[in-house]
């Protein structure tokens, strides 16, 4: 850190770098200052009443959720990556599926298998006369923990199949076991990774709506909504969203201290790995099995089988339309929040100054606030910029609204592996750039950034997969007669129609199944590189 | 790298400063295309209501450019546009909502004689800054096989000891509740009503989860014995021809209760002009249609709404509940009261 502050560059061009990406700071700050600029009449009703019971609720659901995940997400990556067994080559990329799940769907899915009427536990009470029942706050940890792990998995199984090997095969020299090398050296030196994905799973967590609603969990999220739509209080509603953004900035920070003792990537060549005969390998098999099964086959031929039965009133051409549009806005979103990150990674490199590290990390804080507070936030700047401009039409409901919405609130998608990118690149090199005379943005046009391009790639492909996935923000900003496959779910399950939503939820997953499998290509590439 | 790559690299800040200004070109701009058209803003998913557009554009020769979206936020977007909004025309389904956006400032006043004769005053707003398009009743479905009708007068009766562990309803979140809620505090004060909230929830089976149509398919399970639900979702239900609902079908019945001395606790779907319209007298046009008759059996056919056009038939499988008489309560006290029904629900306990 020391050495890149020493390489502050003189020009103007990192404070012009913040500067540019400053617009994304504004729907934030419009959540942030609430307290001084909204009335909230409610607001001691929402402190008293509301505040403390979704707030415990909320912590007990990020708990059991992250714990879970991490769990299920550090286990298979150690298993696929440490051991060979039957099936581990197709459990390898598989276990990545559920990424292309979207919470919401994931949880409906469930509650009509495993719910009070669900279709699994009416057969399960006939045989047995026990009804099994998820919908409840342990049971939405299970499910979200089940669609979630692989964004501790896809880290973890990175570190855990390159750069490990020199550390492992000394831990084996010494005479460790396999639990004991795994818990005594591997655990600790994939900390960062898991605790990265673990932060990513948090957040996801935080800003749900839908799954939360449905499974009747109060949630600061939920609390948003009913000081919004029930006690008709935005200013209230604001606020609750500071509280969460205060939230993740302390989960930030815990996660930063992770980091810490951050071991530097090595150039170590790939792990070799241990076979597993017999019961041991079917043992192995059989846990990633259920994770898959659970996590992905399940709810995914649930879809299937709705749709099937809906198949003769599907109507294709809106969904195909939909599904065009999904896969234009997501392409179009992704190429924008990566250049915005590039842009902030260039300051955060380059740039002088504590307050420009400040602003960089505070402008990834979107990705936790939900997107219909966002969209607030999106709204009021764009309304303002109205006013200003003095145009004869609002820019609110234009794509371009809709695009730079999903650049504020997937920030920190693109951003942190771009950061971390950076970070492994040497410092000497930009040195050595700069003392040949080149220019700090030369320096990262030729030197920095022909080297992240793999990871430029993975940034600009998480980030399509999440605005495949997000449904709020698309809800309230798109333009009229706009479908996208996420909106065309949600006007099917909005009129508790959820066989008709099938056939739409099921292409949201078949589309991210592409940019999924490019993502575990990415990461696979880079644990062996 | 090579040239092209590095030109894209070093000119994309002004492209993307450019971004904002790219505009979707499907309608929804500034209103002086050579074809007519009406820009809406609608809280009603329903394929009925698409149906009907169509059939309008196919009638007038008026495009019509929709949002769907939740109340608050189509409120929210209506707000932060201002007088730039393109929003010709406001659909909610909540009358609360309505009183809401007129309250804001949102809503133009339509004089309109054929809307007037149409739409029963109670039913609309006394200045015409909305019309009410189609009304649903929040009543309760029972286990046939366990309950008898009488037993089910008033929603008051739901307090009762014998409904101990018996009854559902989905959480005090939903708009439904709230505005059942609202209306029992217009009629009998805040603290009246939050002794019946407390009462009711005393008396659930389970905490609230799912929405109606999960009550519905609970009561058909045994997990409860009366759910309370919206008229129209009932039924769908009971139209229906899903097998796996079947037994649901033959379980439930439905009790329209009162409010004590008035009527059925009702609330109406409806719309009104936006306040910066720029095409006011296609919004007219539209609003007019949809409480034609045509419009309005549509409505109480496809969606097994009750339709607000007199002289325009109830659909028969809701004729079958019972004769509704709808509460004669102002429907603008459901958004007047709303945010004290949620305090109420809340404190009450009513998950």
């Amino acid at each position: 850190m020391a050495t890149r502050r020493s390489l502050g560059a003189r020009g103007i061009a990192p404070g012009a770098a913040v500067l540019l990406a400053l617009p994304v700071l504004a729907p934030l700050l419009v959540v942030l200052t609430a307290p001084w600029h909204a009335r909230a009449v409610e607001w001691p009703h929402v402190w008293r009443t509301i505040i403390p019971a979704h707030t415990s609720e909320t912590l007990l659901l990020l708990g059991g959720t992250v714990f879970l995940a991490t769990a299920l997400g550090t286990g298979c990556a150690w298993l696929v990556a440490a051991f060979d067994f039957p099936g581990r080559r197709i459990f390898r990329w598989a276990l990545v599926l559920p990424l292309t799940v979207p919470t919401y769907i994931g949880a409906i899915t469930y509650a009509a298998l495993l719910g009070p009427t669900g279709s699994i536990s009416l057969q399960v009470h006939a045989a047995t006369g026990w009804r099994p029942d998820i919908v409840d706050l342990p049971g939405l940890c299970v499910v979200l923990g089940l669609v979630l792990y692989p964004y501790v998995y896809l880290p973890a199984r990175a570190v855990f199949s390159g750069g490990l090997r020199d550390a492992l095969d000394a831990a084996r020299l010494l005479g460790a076991r396999g639990v004991r090398r795994f818990r005594a050296v591997a655990l600790p030196l994939a900390r960062p990774a898991i605790a990265g994905g673990a932060l990513l799973v948090a957040m996801e967590t935080l800003n749900d709506y839908g799954a939360v609603k449905f499974y009747g969990i109060r949630t600061l999220t939920t609390a948003i909504f009913q000081s919004w739509g029930g006690l008709y209080d935005l200013g209230s509603a604001l606020r609750i969203g500071g509280l969460l953004l205060g939230l993740v900035a302390l989960l930030l920070l815990l996660e930063r201290r992770s980091r810490r003792h951050r071991r530097q990537a090595t150039e170590d060549p790939a792990l070799q790995r241990t076979p597993l005969r017999g019961a041991r390998g079917s043992a192995a098999a059989t846990a990633c099995g259920l994770v898959l099964g659970l996590g992905f086959v399940l709810p995914a031929v649930k879809l299937l089988g709705d749709a099937w039965s809906v198949l003769p009133r599907w109507e294709a051409a809106t969904d195909l339309l939909a599904l065009g549009r999904t896969v234009g806005v997501a392409g179009a979103a992704a190429a924008a929040t990566l250049l915005l990150a590039l842009l902030l990674s260039f300051a955060w490199r380059h740039g002088r100054g504590p307050w420009v590290q400040a602003l960089v990390q505070a402008s990834g804080l979107g990705y936790a606030i939900p997107g219909a507070v966002i969209a607030v936030g999106v709204m009021t700047a764009a309304g303002g910029l109205d006013r200003a401009l003095g145009l004869p039409f609002t820019l609110i409901g234009s794509i371009g609204v809709l695009v730079y919405a999903f650049a504020v609130r997937f920030l920190a998608v693109a951003l942190h592996p771009v950061q971390g990118g950076l970070a492994r690149q040497s410092i000497a090199q930009d040195e050595a750039a700069r003392m040949l005379g080149a220019s700090p943005v030369r320096t990262y046009l030729r030197i920095n950034l022909p080297a992240l391009r793999p990871v430029m790639l993975a940034a600009l492909v998480l980030v399509a997969i999440d605005v495949i996935k997000e449904l709020p923000l698309t809800l309230i900003l798109r333009p009229f007669d706009f479908d996208t496959l996420s909106t065309r779910v949600f006007e099917q399950a909005r009129i508790e129609a959820m066989e008709a939503a099938a056939p739409p939820a099921l292409l949201i997953v078949l589309c991210g199944l592409v940019p999924v499998l490019v993502l575990d290509r990415l990461a696979e590439r880079r644990a062996q590189a | 790298m090579p040239k092209h790559m590095s030109v894209l690299l070093n000119s994309w800040p002004i492209l993307l400063l450019l971004l904002p200004l790219v505009r979707c070109s499907d309608g929804g701009s500034t209103g002086n295309e050579a074809s007519r058209q009406v820009n809406v803003y609608s809280h009603r998913h329903y394929d009925t209501d698409k149906a009907l557009f169509d059939a309008f554009t196919r009638a007038t020769g008026i495009e019509v450019n929709l949002v769907l979206a939740d109340d608050n936020e189509v409120l929210a977007r209506l707000e932060r546009e201002g007088e730039r909004s393109p929003c010709d025309l406001l659909i909610t389904s909540d009358a609360g909502r309505l009183g809401q956006a007129r309250m804001r400032g949102l809503l133009r006043p339509v004089r309109s004689a054929l809307l007037d004769s149409v739409v029963p005053a109670a039913l609309r707003d006394p200045e015409g800054h909305w019309y009410g398009l189609t009304m649903r009743a929040r009543v309760l479905a029972y286990n046939r096989n366990k309950v008898r009708a009488e037993e089910l007068p008033t929603y008051q009766a739901l307090t009762a000891p014998q409904w101990k562990g018996r009854l559902l309803a989905r959480s005090s979140e939903n708009l439904y509740n709230q505005s059942l809620m609202a209306a029992f505090v217009a009629h009998y004060g805040p603290d009246s009503a939050q002794a019946w909230a407390r009462g009711v929830a005393a008396n659930f089976a389970r905490d609230p989860k799912g929405g109606d149509t999960d009550q519905l398919l609970a009561l058909a399970e045994g997990i409860g014995d009366v759910a309370l639900a919206n008229s129209y979702y009932i039924g769908k239900l009971m139209s229906g021809d899903e097998p796996e609902r079947a037994r649901a079908r033959e379980v439930i019945a439905v009790a329209l209760p009162t409010m004590g001395g008035s009527g059925t606790h009702v609330n109406v779907s409806g719309a009104g002009v936006a306040r910066h319209a720029r095409h006011e007298a296609e919004a007219i046009a539209l609003l007019e249609f949809l409480l034609g008759a045509e419009a309005q059996r549509a409505f109480a056919e496809g969606n097994k709404e009750y339709p607000v056009r007199r002289g325009v038939a109830v659909d028969p499988v809701l004729e079958s509940f019972g004769t509704l008489t709808p509460d004669t309560l102002d429907l603008a006290q459901l958004g007047l009261n709303n945010a004290t029904a949620v305090k109420l629900l809340q404190a009450a306990g009513w998950r």
